[in-house]
């Protein structure tokens, strides 16, 4: 239903927009950098999952093109059982554990020691079901002469789920799904790119997420929005995502510490 | 004061004002155009010699006390010649009086009719008039004459930049204001998502702002009203009347039944089908269209009924995988009762229906969803001297809101139907308002509402923990849903949330001499409905969502003080104002609320309060070939929704921010000019502040994209915003007797092309791998004509 919302602004914003868009100067105040976290842990199912890594990096400048990486934290992820996964620094602000144990359903907790504050977060590892097929059809689109490609899945009745797909050709982009409205059915994950043409290789993951990240992602896409600068833009927010600062609560952290099991499926467009 | 000492107050000189007055009878009747035998609103008629006079009311009706004796009688109204006449009162008369309209008469260029004058000595403040002749001549962005728009030259009226929807008053949210059509209550008045309203100007006689010191008949919204009443029809003969414009076409006929008696108006209006679509051979259409219908009969000189209804729609169609359609139904029955030739009373039934849907083929699915409310008015005017009036009334309004309704539209599609709980409620409210000369320098107005609102039981309620359904996460600093603890089945004739409220109301003039004044009012108003948006701008589809266990009403306490004066007798006149106003619990989203197809609203709101400040100013050329006005408005409004304990942040920290709409300067220049009796020249100039907005302080990388990091709410500022248009409007045969009427509009929006910025956004650009800021101008320089014809 949120995915109808945008699609239905990017719409409005269309038939609306007989001005131009052109790019201009503005100068920008900058902030105190944060740390930044992006421990997305993944298990490709019938996999070990045991290699795993860690990214971290901080806040800059809103026109500075490299991001700076952080290279002298100390990471770890720690789960129910009392086993604990050090993540050593390897290059450029990525961690990495090669004895990771994934375990569907359980805690984990990430920790981090960076300048002297203490990170943590804590997260459920999320299962998935299988991809069931995927279909293409053409003439699609808002505009009607899109590829179309959904993949199709069967949601499990009265629970609820939460769903990330990624589909990748030259670029990766993402959808998220919950089943308020489709639970127990069959349905599928949605992509449409005027880009993409006969003979392109798709690479599609789907992966089960919780419901806190769910609500992270959806901020997340209003603020880098498809739909930005209309009249329907949503007004700006910081995203927070659930690393917490036990040290000093207000050098609040940025990312998120999530795990998903996932299934992929590659594909050759017609 | 209390009320209970204005009632008193009342009482005691309701009691004594018969016994001191000497004799006296009453004058009465009605005021109604000439050639179309319309009533006209808001027609002055003065006695010099008494030092008295009254205005016609929304029906045309007056009615005045007068002691025996021979009398000099005035009636003037804009673009109206003034009737002098002498009258002989030595009973209670009747006196049904028509007015000619001035062009047709005079063979000199008439220039009073566009602007009105103000009324040095009502205790009236904050109001606003437009006439439709004025608004017909300015220039209009794409030659489309609208009435909303219109409205933003004044003082104390903005929005939040071209092609957003609705209006704000004295830094009010667009849901505060209470738009009423023929006394029915519009909830959406746009059309193609904000870029007109859905107001048709051919079909409408009058319309009032108040932006302040707003009488006590009106309340429901706490920011303005926009009082707009559609013509009743020609009853002396059959008339036409249409145009043909560059975005949409108007036709709009009247004519008599039963002439003098009974008569009819029916006007349409559609756009065409492929606007802004640029390609020809394009499945895609997307097209408004409204229709106006009016239906009037006198029944005898003391009863009059009235039909109106409204009816219009929104349709946007993109290659049959998209269907979305929007708009309003109106529809109305009043009945003008005259109790006594100093009672006038009006009963009003209003039947009014907001409709949304939406089809999406390629997911299959239909979504439906309304309010419909249904509202019974009656409403008194009783003049029971010349020196003091009194309006009462009696409203009831039942409301249904449909937030939302999805239906599968195929067997095999992946949609399960699914329904939002409709809501019930009932609003009702009793006013009682006097309007008095005190003295010769002192007249008041003051009255009080009492509002009441009943929320219903609804098909699931939801109970939450500590009544909290919006939990405070303060380890990660966010909101979120609470869970409903427990859900129970209501019944919709039980009430589960009531409110009362006493809104006093008060205005005052003090006259200085015949050509200045101080008015200073204070208003209390109450609004159960809040419109729950998370856009810039809202949008068609958002909710409406009744005041109930989670949401309670907006309450807002306004004073403003001014001075008026009339300038070289009445050629020009100027009106200040300063205004302070503030809000209690105006709620606001939470960060990332999902406020579509949400079924528990309250989830995602908090509670919190807004104010507003400004100055107003008002110039007005009202005579000669140059007329025009000069408005100037310095304002600032905000927002600010505190943690509800000590450890909570609030939104944006708890601290005060600016709302989106604000703006710190805003100045028009609205000027006409007669060339000659063919040709008659417009031009506006517009300057305002940049809408408050808010600028990345940095960003970060996350999965490959970069993600902007924001301090405060609306600190940063767009660049300003200001445009000049200019209009002709060629009227090829002035005079004459020739049946078929005919005039051309030429105009140009934004003469210098200047490329204002609707939105500074900031975003990844893709291809290069950077970040950037773009600026995204809506209109540039638009050309446009109209032809506009009557038979």
């Amino acid at each position: 239903m949120r995915k109808l919302t945008n699609i239905l602004l990017i719409f409005i914003v269309s038939v609306l927009i007989t001005g131009c868009e052109d790019v201009v100067e503005i100068e920008l105040e900058e902030s105190e950098p944060r740390l930044v976290v992006e421990a997305s842990i993944e298990w490709l199912k019938d996999t070990e999952g045991n290699f795993q890594s860690i990214k971290l990096s901080s806040t800059s400048g809103y026109y500075e093109e490299d991001a700076p990486v952080i290279t002298n934290a100390r990471v770890r992820i720690v789960d129910t059982e009392g086993n604990v996964f050090i993540f050593d620094h390897i290059s450029e602000g990525i961690y990495r554990n090669s004895y990771f144990r994934p375990h569907l359903n359980m805690e984990y907790q990430l920790q981090i020691e960076y300048q002297e504050e203490f990170y943590t977060a804590n997260e459920t590892f999320i299962p998935v079901v299988d991809l069931d097929y995927i279909e293409q059809t053409n003439g699609g689109g808002l505009e009607g002469d899109e590829i179309e490609i959904k993949a199709y899945y069967t949601d499990p009745a009265n629970e609820p789920n939460y769903y990330m797909f990624t589909f990748r050709n030259e670029r990766a982009t993402f959808e998220i799904y919950e089943d308020e409205f489709t639970d127990g059915n069959q349905i599928f994950g949605y992509f449409s790119n005027e880009d993409i043409e006969t003979g392109d290789e798709l690479y599609i993951e789907l992966a089960g997420i919780s419901r806190s990240y769910y609500d992270y992602l959806f901020i997340l896409r209003s603020q880098i929005g498809t739909n930005a600068g209309g009249p329907f833009e949503t007004k700006p927010a910081t995203v927070k995502g659930n690393i917490i600062n036990q040290t000093n609560r207000n050098n609040y952290a940025l990312g998120y510490f999530r795990l998903s099991q996932v299934v992929e499926a590659d594909f050759t467009v017609d | 004061m209390t009320i209970h000492q204005l009632l008193i107050c009342w009482l005691c000189l309701s009691l004594t004002l018969p016994i001191t007055a000497q004799e006296t009878f009453t004058l009465s009747g009605t005021v109604t155009a000439e050639a179309s035998n319309e009533t006209l609103i808001g027609v002055n008629i003065l006695i010099p010699e008494e030092n008295t006079g009254v205005v016609t009311n929304e029906y045309g009706f007056f009615s005045l006390k007068l002691p025996e004796g021979s009398y000099l009688l005035q009636v003037s109204y804009l673009g109206y010649k003034t009737i002098s006449r002498q009258l002989d009162i030595h009973e209670d008369t009747k006196l049904n009086l028509q007015l000619a309209e001035s062009s047709e008469n005079l063979d000199e260029v008439v220039i009073t009719e566009d602007i009105e004058q103000i009324d040095i000595r009502s205790p009236e403040m904050s109001v606003n008039k437009l006439s439709i002749n004025t608004i017909q001549k300015l220039p209009a962005v794409f030659g489309e004459v609208d009435v909303v728009r219109s409205l933003l030259l004044l003082p104390g009226v903005s929005n939040a930049g071209e092609g957003s929807s609705g209006f704000n008053v004295r830094g009010g949210a667009v849901d505060q204001n209470l738009i009423l059509l023929d006394e029915a209550t519009i909830f959406n008045a746009s059309h193609l998502f904000g870029l007109f309203s859905i107001f048709n100007p051919d079909a409408i006689k009058d319309l009032t702002l108040y932006k302040g010191g707003i009488p006590a008949k009106f309340g429901g919204r706490v920011s303005s009203v926009l009082d707009i009443y559609q013509r009743d029809g020609n009853s002396r003969e059959f008339k036409a009347q249409g145009g043909i414009g560059i975005i949409s076409s108007r036709l709009l006929a009247e004519g008599p039944i039963v002439k003098d008696k009974s008569s009819f108006l029916v006007g349409g209006r559609s756009s065409y089908a492929h606007l802004f679509l640029k390609l020809t051979d394009n499945p895609n259409s997307a097209y408004f269209y409204d229709l106006n219908t009016k239906l009037n009969h006198k029944i005898d000189s003391n009863n009059k009924i009235l039909f109106s209804g409204y009816f219009g729609r929104d349709v946007f169609n993109i290659n049959e995988n998209f269907k979305n359609i929007y708009g309003n139904s109106v529809f109305n029955f009043r009945w003008n009762h005259i109790f006594s030739d100093n009672i006038f009373s009006n009963l009003s039934l209003i039947y009014s229906d907001y409709y949304y849907g939406l089809t999406l083929d390629f997911v299959e699915f239909n979504w439906d969803s309304g309010i419909k409310n249904f509202n019974i008015k009656y409403d008194f005017n009783h003049y029971l001297s010349d020196r003091f009036k009194l309006e009462y009334g009696l409203q009831n309004t039942y409301y249904r809101f449909a937030p939302g309704e999805i239906t599968p539209t195929t067997e095999t599609s992946g949609i399960n139907y699914y329904k939002l709980d409709n809501k019930y409620a009932v609003e009702s409210a009793a006013y009682i308002s006097a309007e008095q000369e005190i003295s010769e320098n002192f007249s008041v107005e003051y009255g009080a509402r009492v509002s009441g609102f009943f929320r219903l039981g609804q098909e699931n309620m939801n109970f939450y923990n500590n009544d909290q359904p919006v939990i405070y996460n303060e380890e990660r600093d966010i909101y979120q849903e609470a869970t409903p603890v427990n859900t129970e089945t209501g019944n919709r004739s039980k009430v589960i949330k009531s409110f009362f409220n006493i809104e006093p109301r008060l205005a005052v003039a003090y006259t200085l001499n015949e050509d200045q004044s101080f008015k200073a009012s204070y208003n209390r108003m109450t609004q159960y409905l809040h419109l729950i948006s998370n856009t810039s701008s809202p949008t068609p589809i958002d909710v409406w969502a009744p005041s109930g266990p989670y949401i309670k009403p907006q309450l807002l306490d306004q004073v403003a003080v001014g001075y008026f004066r009339n300038l070289r007798d009445g050629d020009f006149s100027l009106e200040t104002e300063a205004f302070y106003k503030k809000i209690q619990n105006r709620i606001d989203y939470v960060d990332g609320a999902n406020l579509i197809a949400n079924n528990a609203i309250e989830t995602a709101i908090l509670n919190g309060r807004a104010r507003a400040y400004g100055l107003e100013l008002l110039l007005k050329k009202n005579e000669g070939r140059l007329t025009g006005w000069l408005s100037y408005t310095l304002s600032r409004s905000e927002q600010q929704t505190p943690g509800r304990t000590a450890t909570e942040s609030g939104i944006n920290n708890g601290a005060w921010y600016n709302a989106n709409f604000d703006r710190t300067h805003d100045f028009s220049l609205t000027s006409s000019y007669q060339l000659n009796e063919k040709w008659q020249l417009n031009a506006n100039f517009i300057y305002q502040s940049g809408l408050a907005t808010t600028y990345p302080v940095g960003q970060y990388q996350y999965a490959n994209i970069s993600i902007p990091v924001y301090s405060s709410r609306n600190s940063n500022r767009l660049p300003a915003y200001h445009r000049l248009d200019m209009a002709a409007t060629y009227t090829p045969h002035p005079k004459g007797d020739r049946k078929l009427k005919s005039s051309w509009n030429f105009g140009i929006y934004n003469l210098y092309n200047r490329k204002n910025a609707y939105s500074i956004t900031f975003r990844q650009n893709i291809d290069e791998q950077r970040n950037e800021a773009t600026r995204l101008s809506l209109f540039g320089i638009i050309p446009s004509i109209t032809y506009n014809f009557s038979f």
